[in-house]
């Protein structure tokens, strides 16, 4: 009788254990989705500015067309998609572009000067900003599941339900070589 | 934590109960003052303190109140906070900040128009992933919960001591009937009792506040670099700040039950400001120069000199 009394309790630990465990990790890897999709909607937001930010300046950067063209080109090839990898190599192109459009503009004072411009580089920097931020926290939440699907005993459960670890966001080539613009305003 | 303080005031009502043999009322009446302060806090919490210090919603149309509108929501993204907080503005020519609200939901945070005016985008940045780290960490919803059981600690001591005041009063000249005076004895002995103990903890309490209050506010500024990933903003903020510390009055507006939600103590007491054993139980706020020093990872005895110097 006490054995099987004990034999009852131990199975019951383990299954409250089990849905324990089981719902956390989906409670995870809602939250990692959830990351994912914030980084969506801040590579819109960004797709969204560049049409505004582009007729504002046309007229003042007669001699830049090229850095100009770039980042037109760029955020077209960025809004026509495509796979997953594709589309970070083209919004990776993009941040490239629109760094260096941040720095040609640094050389233009009388751009500075005006009011529409000024509110439309601040809004591209927030942009910037928030890009970098949703990346992030992504990263990190991506780590956090990563490292509990891997961990003992978590690994057991994770492995029979089949929770795949995810890949980190990590930033394209061609942004890591453009230089840090600092801006001051 | 709501119900840690229920569970204590119950408790305490119990206390009471067993020693005047009066069961349930002082149980009643303590859960009954709980629910009241949780109430008064929880509903009027944000809205109150904003008004108490005469600020503003920001203006969209001004070029640096937008800037602070986006600040806060990137960091609000960094923070992976679910909406961004509410942004308001004192006219103040100090620079400060600070945040409040009991759930991330329904937050706000409040700079000064002299932040705004002395700090440039990258230390702005600081200051508010600050202030984004004490909404995550849901640090106003700590200190409320602590102030307000510190407030009934001192209602009980309050009562303790005068309904003792009064009773040995009352029974000087009555020393004839020796049954009734034991019964009033043992009441004596048990208000006295639990005076003592009331005030014990409301002297615990305080400077419990204090160190909790100095605590969360290294562990905001640990929590503002790991989400800007640059400690250069904050500690060019404080910097500024403390330079500008000499100059200006208090924050106008700032009393002591809301000194410890700003980034820097707003009322100057000097005691944030020194080190050893008065200040380390009394403080609000860690010392300036310290802060610097951790953020930028130098020995604090060069910060403090440079602060004093320029």
């Amino acid at each position: 009788m006490v054995v099987v009394g004990i034999v009852v309790a131990i199975v019951l630990i383990v299954l409250f254990w089990f849905v324990g465990t089981y719902n956390s990790l989906v409670s995870k890897k809602k939250r990692v989705e959830n990351a994912w999709s914030q980084i969506d909607v801040q590579l819109k937001r960004r797709h969204d500015l560049i049409p505004n930010l582009v007729n504002a300046v046309k007229g003042y950067m007669k001699y830049e067309r090229e850095t100009l063209e770039a980042v037109i080109n760029a955020r077209a090839k960025a809004v026509a998609g495509g796979s997953i990898d594709d589309r970070i190599k083209a919004e990776g192109e993009l941040s490239g572009a629109l760094s260096r459009l941040l720095a040609v503009f640094e050389r233009y004072p009388e751009l500075k000067s005006n009011e529409q411009v000024k509110q439309l580089m601040e809004e591209l920097t927030s942009t910037e900003n928030r890009i970098t931020y949703a990346r992030q926290f992504y990263n990190d939440t991506v780590m956090k599941y990563n490292t509990s699907i891997e961990m003992f005993p978590t690994n057991l459960v994770a492995k029979m339900f089949n929770f795949k670890p995810f890949v980190f966001f990590e930033a394209a080539a061609a942004e890591k070589e453009t230089p840090k613009v600092e801006l001051t305003f | 934590m709501v119900f840690v303080f229920l569970f204590l005031m119950a408790t305490l009502g119990l206390v009471i109960d067993a020693l005047f043999g009066v069961f349930p009322f002082g149980t009643i009446l303590l859960i009954f003052i709980a629910l009241i302060q949780i109430l008064a806090g929880v509903s009027s919490g944000p809205a109150l303190v904003l008004r108490s210090i005469n600020s503003r919603k920001i203006n969209e149309k001004s070029f640096e109140e937008k800037q602070l509108k986006n600040i806060v929501e990137e960091l609000t993204i960094a923070a992976g906070l679910e909406k961004a907080p509410e942004v308001y503005v004192m006219e103040d020519e100090n620079i400060n900040a600070f945040a409040t609200g009991f759930k991330a939901k329904k937050s706000a945070v409040c700079v000064t128009s002299g932040l705004l005016k002395h700090l440039n985008r990258e230390e702005t940045e600081g200051v508010i992933a600050h202030e984004i780290s004490h909404i995550k960490n849901k640090d106003t919803l700590l200190m409320t919960t602590i102030s307000a059981i510190l407030g009934t600690m001192i209602l009980v001591q309050l009562f303790a001591w005068r309904s003792l005041k009064f009773l040995l009063w009352s029974n000087r000249g009555r020393r004839s009937s020796k049954k009734k005076d034991s019964g009033v004895g043992y009441i004596i002995v048990a208000l006295l009792i639990l005076a003592l103990v009331a005030t014990l903890f409301s002297l615990i309490g305080r400077i419990s506040i204090f160190a909790v209050s100095r605590t969360r506010e290294y562990l905001a500024d640990a929590k503002a670099v790991e989400l800007t990933r640059n400690p250069k903003g904050l500690s060019g903020a404080l910097r500024k700040i403390a330079k500008m510390r000499k100059s200006k009055g208090k924050v106008k507006n700032a009393t002591i039950a809301t000194a410890h939600l700003f980034i820097s103590d707003p009322l100057k007491r000097s005691v944030n400001n020194k080190e050893g054993f008065f200040a380390n139980l009394f403080g609000t706020h860690p010392p300036i120069h310290k802060r610097i020093a951790l953020l930028e990872n130098v020995p604090e005895e060069i910060v403090l000199k440079e602060l004093q110097e320029g």
